[in-house]
């Protein structure tokens, strides 16, 4: 598909029939097959979109680029200001908006099938948390970039909270709380570079950097760097506000949890290139990022073996892993990017296997705690089926994807002369393993009924697990073995994005 | 009279002092992996430091298997840390800013 | 020259209610006293945006009938900052909301409105 320049007809249609489904469905309430087909066929509109759309620009303001001679362009192949707020939709944006509106499709079915209560508002929140998503990867301006962050937090903290429990609501004020700070430093960030620079889009900021000697502001950029990263940690989850989030994680229904990590992910690959091709050039940018990748990858790990519920490990793991994305994107070569996107698509595939079996561990009624669920493998065979491809794909064994992502991590990681953080990637993904298994034979090859068990299994039976959920986990089980054993068939979406925010860091 | 202990029966000892408690729970296993794992990411960590000069990285691995020694265990001390306890989040959010303009404002 | 002091005062302004909404929302134990100290930290934030709009010698940016579009550039005040300031209302709005309604939540549950006792670490 060729470039088209300005105006491109999808990147409207991706943010719009989000939100007009969101509306629509609210005016249904209480109408449950209405809202059902309703958000099922704006979810395969969306998929469809992303499959088939050209390559191209939307630009806001309308107007046109203003070349060096004070001329006029509409073409994005010759240099000149764009002064304008501007999306764009490329090779990656049209991968990673693709998974996303694949699982949008999955989690609206199920989500339509066991909500009743409240129905059309939860339904919307997931189609807005869709619509911020899309909105961050597209974005080439930091006005939309701030809006995006600032919509998308608020958005999680309503999805959480609408799991109804005392924990849930307050993992909401928690990460509301700090979305506040956050969404402050954003702005500031904001100000801050439009002050230096005096241009709102990002490539029109990186040229005047480029072309202006700002050497005496460096201060200041840094500044703003460090903001940006306080708003890339935040909407990662990145440590230290990993607690919060995987209190968002544990705390809200394992299928809205999909949503919400597959926000987190793009999120974390959106600002990173950003601040990678903005900051790039700074002394100690790069470090700092990579510091901060490496301690979140540890941490969330070693407080997912301390879990006893299944939901939790699950939580941690995802923050773990988040680490591995950014672990990446922070090592700054071709090679580390397109290893740190990779693993964003891979993570989130292979994350919402194991999300949707922890959902379907909960219809069985039990929960799902190590303590009081075991012998499940005679239950649900499939299921059993199910969790240990995901627990293999997130533990990086071949053929599955995890593996070709985290490999190439492991290669970029030793080309940049640091061995150190192959051997953390390594711990990660044995320490993902052990976590998992433990996981996986309590709840499903355990025998042992204890009397945790026994009261457990004396409460309130199983409610039945919905069709389209085996469907969803057949479809994404798929798409994980096929990754695995043809890499190229993401990698070469991400080679152009990774190439360019390298070598042409002012061309989205 | 007292018995006499060899250096095994002093290591014995010295060891089995780290038990704290009798019972078994099903979390163990995933805090001595996740006692090992901790320890070995901060000597991973302390040899990062080989960039600046190799001597460096290298006692500050020693350094961190002798501090370990004396304060195991430390996942319990690690549990607590990353609570999500809202004033202990900010304060390490804090640390870690202070942390970063530190290393990252050092010589302008 | 005058101009030029207000900024100034203004951009000082800014800092110190940045600086003071942070402060409460750090260290004040009271949910509603750091909702409020976020609001301060919000006014400080959309005060630093506005006064960086400011240019010496600017016109009104509105292209008249008659004026002239070459100097235009270069002597309007830079429009951005109260349009970002203007979105960052709507979301202080969203966020306070979002804050107060979770706060009478959690007090109706817990009858207290201490932050140290609301929202400590749960065990999993």
């Amino acid at each position: 598909m060729t470039e088209t320049v300005t105006n491109l007809w999808s990147i409207p249609l991706l943010l719009i029939i989000p939100i007009l489904t969101a509306i629509v469905v609210n005016f249904l309430y209480g109408k449950v097959k209405a809202i059902r087909v309703v958000a099922i066929l704006s979810s395969l509109a969306l998929f469809a979109i992303a499959v088939i759309s050209p390559y191209g620009y939307h630009w806001f303001t309308g107007q046109p680029a203003v070349l060096l001679n004070g001329g006029y362009t509409y073409s994005v192949q010759i240099f000149a200001w764009r002064l304008s707020l501007e999306l764009y939709f490329g090779y990656m944006q049209q991968i990673m908006i693709a998974v996303m509106s694949l699982l949008l499709i999955f989690v609206v079915a199920i989500s339509t099938k066991v909500m009743s209560k409240n129905m059309g508002t939860y339904i919307g929140l997931i189609f807005l948390i869709y619509m911020s998503s899309a909105a961050i990867i597209m974005v080439n301006d930091f006005y939309h970039l701030w809006i995006a962050v600032e919509i998308g937090s608020l958005l999680v903290a309503g999805l959480v909270a609408a799991s109804g429990e005392s924990i849930s609501q307050k993992a909401a004020l928690k990460y509301t709380f700090f979305s506040a700070i956050s969404g402050a430093g954003l702005a500031i960030a904001l100000a801050l570079i439009l002050g230096i620079t005096g241009y709102p889009n990002v490539s029109d900021a990186i040229v005047s950097m480029h072309i202006n000697n700002i050497q005496g502001m460096q201060g200041i950029l840094y500044v703003a760097f460090g903001f940006l990263v306080l708003s890339w940690i935040y909407a990662g989850g990145l440590a230290p506000i990993h607690p919060l989030k995987s209190d968002v994680y544990g705390a809200s229904f394992p299928h809205a949890t999909v949503m919400l990590q597959t926000q987190s992910k793009l999120m974390l690959v959106a600002i990173g290139l950003i601040i990678l091709r903005v900051f790039g050039t700074l002394p100690f940018a790069k470090e700092v990022m990579l510091g901060i990748s490496v301690i979140t990858m540890m941490v969330g790990v070693v407080m997912a073996l301390l879990q006893t519920d299944f939901r939790w490990t699950l939580a941690y793991l995802i923050i773990s892993h988040s680490g591995l994305v950014t672990v990446g994107i922070s090592l700054g070569t071709i090679s580390g990017i397109i290893g740190g996107m990779f693993q964003a698509i891979n993570d989130v595939l292979y994350m919402s296997i194991l999300l949707l079996c922890c959902e379907a561990i909960y219809y069985y009624g039990k929960g799902t705690s190590i303590k009081s669920v075991s012998g499940m493998a005679k239950k649900a065979p499939w299921l059993a089926f199910a969790a240990v491809v995901g627990a293999f794909a997130a533990s990086g064994i071949p053929p599955f994807n995890g593996f070709q992502s985290e490999i190439i991590l492991i290669q970029a990681s030793l080309a940049s002369g640091l061995p150190e953080v192959a051997v953390v990637i390594l711990m990660v993904s044995v320490t993902t393993f052990i976590a998992l298994f433990k996981s996986i034979y309590c709840i499903f090859l355990k025998a042992d009924s204890t009397p945790e068990t026994e009261q457990a299994q004396s409460r309130q039976g199983s409610i039945p697990v919905p069709k389209v959920l085996y469907l969803s986990l057949g479809v994404l089980i798929v798409l994980v073995v096929l990754i695995g054993v043809y890499p190229q068939l993401a990698t070469d979406f991400l080679n152009d994005a990774a190439i360019k925010v390298v070598s042409m860091p002012w061309v989205p | 009279m007292g018995s006499i202990d060899s250096l095994y029966d002093k290591v014995k000892r010295y060891l089995l002092g780290f038990n704290r408690g009798k019972a078994y729970s099903s979390s163990m296993s995933g805090y001595m992996s996740g006692e090992l794992q901790t320890l070995v990411f901060i000597m991973v960590l302390a040899a990062f430091f080989r960039l600046f000069t190799i001597p460096l990285g290298i006692v500050l691995v020693i350094g961190v298997v002798a501090a370990f020694l004396y304060f195991t265990p430390i996942i319990v001390a690690m549990e607590r840390e990353n609570s999500s306890d809202l004033n202990r989040v900010l304060f390490w959010v804090v640390i870690y800013f202070a942390v970063i303009m530190a290393i990252t404002l050092w010589g302008l | 020259m005058i101009e030029l002091t207000l900024q100034l005062l203004s951009f000082i302004a800014a800092g110190l209610l940045v600086v003071i909404g942070l402060g409460g929302m750090l260290f004040l134990d009271n949910l509603i006293k750091k909702i409020i100290a976020f609001t301060l930290l919000s006014d400080g934030v959309n005060l630093a945006l506005v006064s960086l709009g400011y240019v010496e010698g600017g016109i009104v940016p509105i292209l008249e009938p008659g004026s002239s579009y070459l100097n235009f550039p270069n002597e309007a005040a830079l429009i951005f900052g109260p349009g970002i300031v203007l979105t960052n209302i709507v979301i202080g709005v969203s966020t306070t909301a979002i804050l107060i309604a979770l706060t009478m939540v959690l007090y109706r549950r817990y009858g207290t409105l201490k932050a140290s006792k609301v929202l400590k670490g749960e065990r999993k």
